[in-house]
């Protein structure tokens, strides 16, 4: 039989997937719409392609065959990816968002988790600064480990790539940002047990399947895309000027009774020695920049029945919105398809990337472009007696190296230093699939994904304030991370009696993975102009290492759908970890689902109003084996040597226990349709109790530990989704919005032992939300005196609690002030069009969390730290006997209310317009006239609008310095913490599209 | 494995050896794998945390009464010398962590013993293990406790006395306080079992990287000092000075301004934490120095003390037009060993002792008085009273960490200099750092300290 798929509009779908329904039969459209298959008598083909409702068309006698596709309405009639397969939306019982090519690329972002920020529920996406590049939190569903990895499993093309962070700095990379966005043809994102089981011991975090764009049978088609813009920064921060920080920094060096000459010497050194008021530099303006950002696509495909290939090539250049912050990535890929015989497929995908970063130094250093917001207004960013950076000489001494200004210019280090990482990431798979029967296939998959990764670092002499007088200083690092994947599995699918449709997958996997790198650390170089160690003549320190891991495992699904209408879905996987203790090698993670598609129901598939209405529940248990490789064994190790004289000391304690976090997770939801689908959505309720956390559990450091790694504790979390698409006008002007929300509750509700300190006031503690910030409640300031207040808060004989206040921070009572996981989070899409216009914006929303301003503690306290400049707040400090006020006592260095308390504490939450897109797509006439396929011109904004009360650079914000470093434990509890962390930029790009 | 092999072949996949560490059974087979542990155990005082410099300034901070500025904005160092000590303060918890972390490996060390091939090694090593876990018990039981001379040392709650390593966490790992007392007999009882072992195993280590005899006999003059056990601390002194290995420097400034990464201790060292570009850090060097962060500066209080004409002033930058503030150059090598006992502390231990004590064990203490001052540049003394004795410590051994064991035992007092100055007396809640937070929190058996 052969035929046409046509759209709505008569014209010829390419790329149209034709299957014989119950087998693995199939063909694909070329270019214009048409195919040709051999099917048995009595067939059904089964029509589908993404965006359009899938058609059962009944062969009968007919040899020719016309269809036409309608526009989907929702995604019901979607192939949908999940583990080692696909089924239709329609036949899921699990939790399951899918999103598509639209959703994911042309983005001016570095990784495709940015594009999809508060694009599906239950999955909460936040980038850590406006650095570029950078590690990004991704949540699905909460957070279901302490000690453990807490980002999703990502799978692409069926394997597992690598997302280690091998960042030499505490700041983390992220190597999902070496795959292409615009490579993406779709991502699902598994987030109940029902979706995720089948990836066993890796499955807690949620998953996320990427499946690149595959070549369709037809003419060659190009792609060309073309996309450039510019940044800046979404917020500033108000400091003092130069004159208000004369003023209160005067007023503070008085009240610590220092003398009217010290002080007025004081300003003049801070000066450069001119008067005080002869300067007024905005340092925030300094490391700020207009950033631009290009990006150039070229894409071809197409084939013909036997052979498909995709090739996609991208340059994209980006510049930071911090001086010096730039982004370079070239990518390739080349997927090919190939039917070798009547049985046997087989192809590859292949993606090469390069990417190339100038990095900045992490939050917490010196070094670092934002901190130079600590420097006194009154400083001049050119200190006229040198005419060099202020900081570059000492005026006295000629030499690098001065006290002048107060502290390390980190501008010198932007000028005279580097920070360059580049990553050649190769990610391959090829893959044999033999269809042994119409309903039996066999799939064999290899995949290997490398991750080679440089670093290299030069710090010219002018920064020795800040790296010691060494006359320069080097750092290189190599490191490999590599990962053997191998999957085999077979997959059965049948029809019985038109009423029994049965689909089982069973299949093995092995994986090892190895991590090897090596650095050198040098200084004393002849000059500034040699760069690399091969020109030091002081290697300081080298180091190299090696690590490995393996996974067996053992996986099988079985779905039945009974009449089209009653589904089950049954999963397993059997896990086997090198990483685990010898007593605990292997877990077993089983899941089941039960979906009832009511509107198939006799009773109600003549219903008007309601389309669909399809209620599911699955219940099931994943893992988390996202922990160091070796952390059940004592461990002796050899870094311990003194002055070249070899040494070794203890490391670990054994834990021969060891064994997976396992999360139990219970998903009931509903999908539902109104109206032929004007309205559709899904609303999901679920509980995941995660119990053995596996947790560096705090021991008595006296023991010469501080943490046993031992499965104790248990964690919740339980949360609710909506997702709400309404198509609101159809026809030539059309209007949807999609609009989703969740809510997650996280409870600590164990740990066997005592609360995990994080860094400032973060805590895992028992009762509450992982990461709640625990510390003293800040009570205001004494009218008398000025003193910052802090609320008692112990418990009186009576049970009651003692709220008086005390001025003395140690007499309070450490209490939960804040929890930084929000309450709510969404995002509301509308998408407009008409003719060839379309309008797309994304609002995405953040509620109900809190920020820890780290960095208040140095620039909100009214000179009580130090001579930093402060926020503009602290003009309205305490003066005078009576002052009502919130800002204590300005008195330089006094330690008044610089404590760690809830004064710190802030309101994140925020509302963003995260993106907007407006474009125009010539006519296919028109453009058919200039021997264009099509041709698309758009205007793009990123982060143009943030509506928040957070006083703060971003709301949007996890300091890197500790949500990158070696102690997951760490990273994971200290969430929501703002230390001179730069703001999300603001991007406006235009662009243009091509089809050739 | 899973394609061909069995179950079995791939379970065997599975055992995957470390690479960069090796497994805590196997690592204390031969003697060399003891040596390298005590080896090991040098490394970790060596870190920052220890003598790598928090120790001393901290200890110096605390104490200080307007000799010193600390100007930097780090915020642990700034509540250290305000004397406002937070229960989480981070050098507070590192200070602890890292001594009781070194204190295991050289209990694992002392219960490895049997494994040294010959009664040399084994005498050698036990002594040096020894001295090091008494090093860091004392330090840190007058970090964390009453002084000896405040109230009753045998019921003031002291530190806990962990003797044994770890190799399972068990209830019994929540140890409890032993007392100010307990802590300082165990410091007595390891030292003087320190010093006969080495002094049985004579060693030849005379490169003057590890502690031998005389660096246990010097730790033990300064103990005995501390405890006002004058007799003693004269005798320990003097086995030092009398053994004549060691002669002071003969510029003061030389003993601190040897060139980078001159490994091995100068004729006034008896021990030192070698630093050098590879090892060990000096962070004395970080915040002192005036190329670095400079974050201390150097009050007039302090140089006014200095008799005009004492070389050591020569040390200290001063700016002549009194617009820079005065720095410290005692730390300016960025590679400088830290100099944990000099012969210098000798001498006035023992001046000091004798003085008290009335005796003259050694020598009189004029005579050693006048070696320090004569050194300086200064011209000898006549007559000698307690003040001279303390003054003249004071500006010798100033900077180097001495400052809060000397407060205390003398029963000085310091003053908080925030806008209203509160003068602490040397028994001040406020003069002893609290029990990290993180400790009480593991630990339920931990008894705070009084103010926190």
């Amino acid at each position: 039989i052969s035929g046409q798929v046509t759209d709505g509009g008569g014209s010829g779908l390419p790329g149209v997937t034709v299957l014989e329904r119950g087998t693995t039969n199939g063909a694909s459209t070329d270019s214009d719409g048409r195919f040709s298959l051999s099917v048995q008598p009595g067939a059904t083909l089964v029509i589908s392609s993404i965006g359009f409702e899938t058609q059962n068309v009944v062969v009968g006698d007919r040899t020719t065959i016309p269809v036409t596709l309608k526009t989907s309405a929702t995604t019901l009639g979607e192939a949908v990816v999940v583990g080692y397969g696909t089924q239709s939306k329609q036949d899921l019982t699990g939790s399951v968002v899918q999103l598509g090519a639209k959703e994911v690329g042309n983005q001016p972002v570095q990784s495709f988790e940015q594009s999809i920020q508060g694009r599906a529920a239950g999955v909460f996406i936040e980038n850590s600064s406006g650095k570029l590049g950078q590690g990004i939190r991704v949540r699905v569903r909460g957070v279901a480990s302490i000690s453990g990895d807490t980002q999703p499993l990502y799978v692409v093309d069926g394997i597992p790539v690598l997302a280690d962070n091998l960042s030499s700095t505490s700041a983390a990379t992220n190597p999902i940002a070496d795959i292409n966005p615009n490579d993406i043809e779709s991502i699902s994102v598994l987030k109940d047990a029902a979706a995720s089981a089948i990836y066993g011991s890796r499955a807690s975090n949620g998953v996320v399947l990427v499946t690149t764009k595959r070549g369709k049978a037809g003419a060659t088609r190009f792609t060309l895309g073309f996309q450039a813009g510019t940044s800046r920064p979404t917020n500033k921060r108000e400091f003092l000027n130069g004159e208000e920080y004369v003023t209160l920094l005067t007023e503070a060096l008085v009240n610590s009774g220092r003398s009217a000459t010290a002080n007025a010497t004081r300003l003049r050194t801070y000066a450069a020695g001119a008067d005080p008021l002869t300067y007024d530099t905005d340092w925030q303006d300094e490391v700020f920049q207009d950033a631009s950002f290009s990006q150039y696509d070229l894409g071809a495909s197409g084939g013909n029945d036997k052979t498909r290939f995709f090739i996609s090539g991208q340059y994209s250049n980006q510049k930071g919105i911090i001086v010096s912050n730039k982004y370079e990535r070239i990518s390739t890929r080349f997927n090919v398809d190939h039917q070798a015989t009547d049985k046997l497929k087989i192809g590859i995908n292949a993606a090469l990337s390069r990417s190339r970063n100038q990095r900045l130094p992490n939050d917490n250093a010196f070094s670092s472009p934002m901190q130079t917001v600590a420097l006194a207004p009154i400083t001049p960013l050119i200190d006229p007696r040198t005419n060099l950076l202020s900081g570059a000489l000492d005026p006295a001494t000629g030499n690098p190296n001065s006290t002048f200004p107060f502290y390390y210019n980190p501008l010198l280090g932007v000028d005279n230093g580097s920070y360059t990482t580049i990553i050649y990431r190769t990610l391959s798979n090829v893959y044999a699939q033999l269809d042994i029967l119409k309903s039996l296939s066999f799939r064999s998959e290899l995949g290997i994904d490398v991750q080679n990764q440089s670093e290299d670092q030069f710090l010219g002499r002018v920064t020795s304030r800040n790296t010691g007088p060494t006359n320069g200083y080097g750092f290189s690092a190599r490191a490999t991370n590599a990962r053997v994947v191998v999957n085999n599995f077979a997959t059965y699918r049948n029809t019985f009696n038109d009423l029994h449709n049965l689909e089982f997958t069973l299949g093995t996997s092995y994986e090892s993975a190895q991590l090897t790198s090596n650095n050198v650390t040098g200084t004393q170089f002849a000059s500034d102009a040699y760069k690399t160690l091969a020109n030091s003549s002081l290697i300081t320190g080298g180091s190299s290492s090696r690590t490995n891991n393996t996974l067996v495992s053992y996986f099988g699904r079985a779905n039945y759908a009974l009449a089209g209408k009653y589904l089950l879905g049954l999963s397993a996987r059997y896990d086997g970890s090198s990483r685990f203790g010898t007593n605990n090698r292997y877990g077993f993670f089983p899941a089941a689902s039960l979906g009832w598609l009511a509107t198939e129901e006799s009773f109600l598939s003549d219903n008007k109003v309601l389309s669909l209405l399809k209620p599911r529940i699955s219940i099931g248990r994943t893992g988390n084996q996202g922990f160091p490789n070796f952390a059940s064994r004592a461990l002796f190790a050899g870094t311990s040597g003194y002055v070249g004289i070899p040494g070794q000391r203890p490391q670990s304690l054994a834990s021969p226990d060891l064994t997976w976090e396992s999360t139990t997770q219970a998903d009931a939801g509903i999908e539902f349709g109104f109206l032929q689908d004007r309205i559709s959505g899904e609303v999901d309720v679920y509980e995941k109790r995660t119990t053995d956390l596996a947790l560096f559990a705090p021991v008595a450091a006296t023991s010469g530990f501080t943490s046993l790694f031992r499965n104790v504790g248990s964690m919740r979390n339980r949360g609710v989704e909506f997702t709400l698409t309404t198509r609101n006008l159809v026809g030539a002007f059309t209007w949807t919005t999609n609009f989703n929300a969740s809510r997650n509750v996280n409870r600590v509700t164990d740990l066997d032992g005592p609360p995990i300190l994080g860094s400032f006031l973060s805590r895992a503690q028992e009762g509450q939300p992982l990461g709640v910030f625990v510390g003293p409640e800040y009570a205001g300031v004494d009218p008398a005196n000025g003193d910052a207040l802090y609320y008692l808060n112990s418990t009186n004989s009576d049970g009651s609690i003692n709220r008086s206040t005390t001025n003395d921070i140690n007499e309070a009572t450490l209490v939960p002030v804040g929890d930084p996981n929000p309450k709510w989070t969404g995002g509301l899409t509308n998408t407009f069009s008409f003719k060839g216009f379309d309008l797309t914006a994304t609002l995405v929303g953040v509620f109900g969390n809190k920020v820890f301003d780290g960095g208040a503690q140095y620039y909100s306290v009214g000179f009580n730290n130090g001579p930093d400049n402060q926020t503009r707040d602290q003009l309205q400090r305490w003066q005078k006997q009576g002052d009502i006020t919130n800002v204590p006592r300005a008195e330089y260095l006094g330690g008044n209310g610089i404590g760690l308390s809830s004064r710190f504490v802030r309101d994140g939450s925020y509302g963003r317009l995260r993106t907007i897109v407006l474009g125009y797509n010539l006519p296919a006439a028109i453009a058919q006239k200039v021997y264009l396929q099509s041709l698309r011109v758009f205007v793009q904004g990123l982060n143009l609008v943030t509506f928040t009360k957070y006083k703060g650079w971003d709301p949007e914000v996890s300091t890197d310095y500790l949500t990158g470093s070696a102690s997951q434990s760490q990273n994971n509890i200290n969430q929501g913490i703002d230390f001179y962390t730069a703001p999300q930029p603001k991007t406006f790009t235009i662009g243009v599209n091509i089809g050739l | 494995c899973l394609l061909t092999g069995t179950f079995t072949a791939c379970n065997s996949k599975l055992d995957v050896e470390p690479t960069d560490s090796i497994d805590a059974s196997t690592a204390l087979t031969t003697s060399a794998d003891v040596e390298a542990a005590l080896i090991g155990c040098y490394a970790g005082i060596q870190n920052a945390e220890a003598y790598g410099g928090y120790i001393q300034l901290m200890s110096d901070l605390l104490a200080d009464n307007g000799d010193i500025s600390f100007v930097g904005t780090f915020i642990p160092p700034n509540q250290i010398v305000r004397k406002q000590i937070l229960r989480d303060n981070g050098f507070v918890e590192a200070i602890w962590v890292n001594a009781y972390n070194v204190i295991n490996r050289t209990n694992t060390v002392l219960s490895n013993l049997d494994k040294l091939d010959t009664p040399a090694k084994q005498a050698r090593v036990e002594g040096e293990a020894k001295f090091i876990r008494s090093l860091l018990y004392f330090d840190l039981v007058r970090l964390y406790a009453r002084a000896w001379n405040d109230g009753n040392p045998t019921t003031n709650p002291g530190v806990p006395l962990v003797l044994t390593p770890t190799t399972v966490i068990t209830a019994e790992s929540q140890v409890s306080r032993n007392t100010v007392a307990q802590v300082y007999e165990q410091v007595l009882t390891d030292l003087t079992t320190a010093e006969a072992r080495l002094i049985t195993a004579n060693p030849t280590n005379n490169n003057g990287f590890f502690a031998n005899r005389y660096a246990v006999a010097a730790l033990l003059s300064r103990v005995y000092l501390q405890q006002g056990r004058f007799a003693e601390s004269a005798a320990a002194a003097t086995r030092v000075i009398s053994s004549g290995r060691y002669t002071l420097v003969p510029e003061y400034a030389d003993e601190f301004s040897s060139p980078n990464d001159l490994l091995a201790n100068s004729t006034e060292d008896i021990f030192a934490v070698q630093v050098s570009s590879q090892s060990g850090v000096n962070e004395l060097n970080t915040f002192y120095s005036v190329n670095r962060r400079g974050d201390v500066n150097i009050n007039e209080q302090l140089i006014n003390l200095f008799e005009p004409g004492d070389e050591r002033l020569d040390l200290f930058l001063i700016d002549p037009t009194g617009g820079d503030p005065t720095y410290s150059g005692k730390y300016d090598v960025l590679y400088g060993n830290i100099k944990l006992f000099r012969l210098a502390e000798m001498y006035l231990n023992r001046a000091e002792s004798n003085f008290r004590a009335g005796t003259t064990t050694g020598a009189r203490p004029l005579d050693d008085i006048n070696i320090i001052r004569s050194r300086a540049g200064l011209n000898p003394l006549t007559t000698l009273s307690i003040e001279d004795i303390l003054k003249e410590r004071r500006l010798e051994l100033a900077l180097e960490g001495f400052r809060l064991g000397d407060l205390k035992r003398n029963q000085e007092s310091t003053v908080d200099l925030s806008s209203t100055p509160v003068v602490l007396p040397y028994n001040s809640p406020r003069l002893i750092f609290p029990i990290p937070l993180r400790e009480i929190n593991a630990n339920p058996n931990l008894v705070q300290n009084e103010g926190y």
